[in-house]
């Protein structure tokens, strides 16, 4: 009697799991439209409506690298691309631009479209992101826009080119190449800086390596201002000294009317922070700068930093 | 022959040994990346390029080794060959950074280029630890019906030092001391090791 009633039990455990799994794929209502293994990653390309999204596993919430907007080219539907474009009232002049880290190239396309007489340059690693942008991305060969093939910083140590904005979002997933997070690579970054120009960094913030960046980032630039999206910071770094709010409020307007932006610098601006890096509450004392020699990315990325205080 | 104390004594530091440069040697290659990286790419080129460089190098160290403790069958040929890898590793913190950006501007990140900066940082040492283990068996075999099982035994435990190499290195070290701490910690190991061989035992007592 036992028996059958457990093995009752156990049908019914798994048939109501199968039930849930089912109905978890139904909601799932993305169409997978390609996939392909390169060298250096196994990347999907999902449609949902007019939405293309673009990952590097399975698992959504983890490895979705771009989503693009195929009814409209200048959307930027996740929200942290759109702090990246904050960089443009920092910088002291806008005549040319470089993005280390191209996915599905969203940001790059924005800044071309708005800005179409600046050469923007992107960096990518995987030629197959590349084509799959070109592809369903509404990525195009057009002048001023130029995605060149490489990983960012031998890029740029080969680079005698120098840039206004230099734009950094070179994560894969869950992976983060140590080699474009150290001191020493940001010192390349600030080597390849136009006079007045600035770097704008995207950072996961939920991990101790979060901290860490952020004091790297600021051994090699005095400034950091700091923008809070949703699940993920932008850092905007620069040299000499902080720009005060009326000055970038002033520089904000001037480039919103000039470019005619979607995403507003003024309205981005309410939302800039300064945090103390040093002896401050935000970013954890203990937390060491990154060199060539001793980035444990990895094992920064496995301890969670909990309520991190924005205030 | 009889096994006596002295013999006893050679086994047990030639196996000690057998761990610690299995370990070692797993290690470095771990550590190869870290050097590589900044220079040459973290992609999947540079792994193939560090693991064929290992390859590489063991085959060589298999090679000599075999050879050479036919003409001199003495623990000191493994003694020299370890005490020579830990010089080379010495060097390699304050040299490795001139070389790869020496290799890097003058040959690009290419296949060659990054194959090269492999060698460079690998291969020597590497091919001197290889000839560990053709040694080790040479001098740890008596007769022609245990050759299999020591064998076995020295491959064996060299192996779990290359596990525990891997591991120890990935996840204990790098994330605590950098990479070239690690490396000089590396050098001290192998001159111990080495110091180990060079004591006056095991000698031919019968």
């Amino acid at each position: 009697m036992f028996v059958r009633s457990l093995a009752a039990g156990i049908v019914a455990v798994v048939l109501s799991a199968a039930v849930l799994i089912a109905r978890s794929d139904a909601q799932d209502s993305r169409d997978l439209v390609e996939s392909k293994e390169s060298l250096y990653n196994n990347i999907y390309v999902y449609r949902q409506g007019p939405y293309y999204s673009m990952t590097f596993g399975y698992n959504r919430t983890i490895y979705t690298e771009s989503i693009y907007n195929s009814l409209d080219d200048r959307d930027l539907p996740v929200e942290y691309t759109r702090y990246m474009t904050a960089s443009l009232m920092y910088a002291k002049t806008i005549s040319s631009i470089l993005e280390i880290g191209f996915g599905g190239g969203r940001t790059a396309w924005y800044l071309h479209r708005f800005l179409p007489q600046v050469p923007v340059t992107s960096v990518e690693l995987d030629p197959a992101i590349v084509e799959l942008s070109h592809k369903y991305f509404g990525i195009k060969d057009e002048p001023n826009f130029q995605v060149v093939n490489r990983d960012g910083r031998i890029f740029l140590s080969n680079s005698k080119d120098h840039y206004d904005i230099i734009l950094i979002d070179a994560y894969r997933g869950p992976f983060v190449p140590f080699h474009l997070l150290t001191k020493e690579f940001y010192q390349i970054v600030k080597d390849h800086l136009a006079d007045g120009g600035v770097v704008a960094q995207n950072i996961e913030p939920s991990t101790m390596l979060f901290d860490s960046a952020a004091k790297t980032i600021h051994a090699v630039f005095p400034q950091v201002d700091f923008y809070v999206a949703e699940g993920n910071v932008v850092t905007i770094a620069y040299d000499g000294p902080p720009r005060s709010k009326d000055d970038l409020d002033r520089a904000a307007r001037e480039r919103d009317s000039a470019y005619n932006l979607r995403y507003s610098l003024h309205d981005m601006l309410a939302q800039r922070r300064q945090i103390q890096i040093e002896g401050g509450t935000v970013i954890d004392p203990k937390a060491t700068v990154l060199t060539d020699d001793f980035a444990p990315v990895e094992a920064l990325k496995a301890i969670e930093a909990h309520n991190r205080k924005w205030q | 022959m009889a096994v006596t104390p002295a013999t006893r004594l050679l086994t047990v530091s030639i196996l000690f040994n057998a761990f610690i440069v299995g370990g070692v040697l797993m290690g470095f290659e771990m550590l190869g990346s870290r050097y590589l990286f900044p220079y040459f790419g973290g992609g999947i080129d540079t792994w193939a390029s560090l693991i064929s460089t290992v390859l590489c190098a063991l085959a060589i160290g298999y090679f000599v080794g075999g050879v050479l403790v036919g003409r001199y069958p003495s623990p000191r040929i493994i003694a020299v060959a370890i005490l020579l890898a830990a010089i080379y590793l010495a060097l390699v913190p304050a040299t490795a950074d001139g070389v790869m950006s020496q290799i890097l501007n003058s040959m690009g990140d290419g296949p060659s280029a990054i194959l090269l900066a492999s060698a460079a940082l690998l291969l020597i040492p590497l091919s001197l630890l290889g000839t560990f283990s053709p040694v080790a068996v040479r001098l740890l075999t008596r007769s022609a019906e245990e050759s299999g099982g020591v064998a076995g035994l020295v491959y064996g435990i060299s192996t779990i030092g290359n596990v525990a190499g891997t591991l120890i290195t990935t996840f204990m070290l790098i994330p605590t001391i950098g990479s070239r701490s690690i490396t000089y910690l590396y050098a001290v190991a192998l001159a111990v090791c080495a110091g180990i061989l060079f004591l006056p035992i095991g000698k031919k007592s019968s």
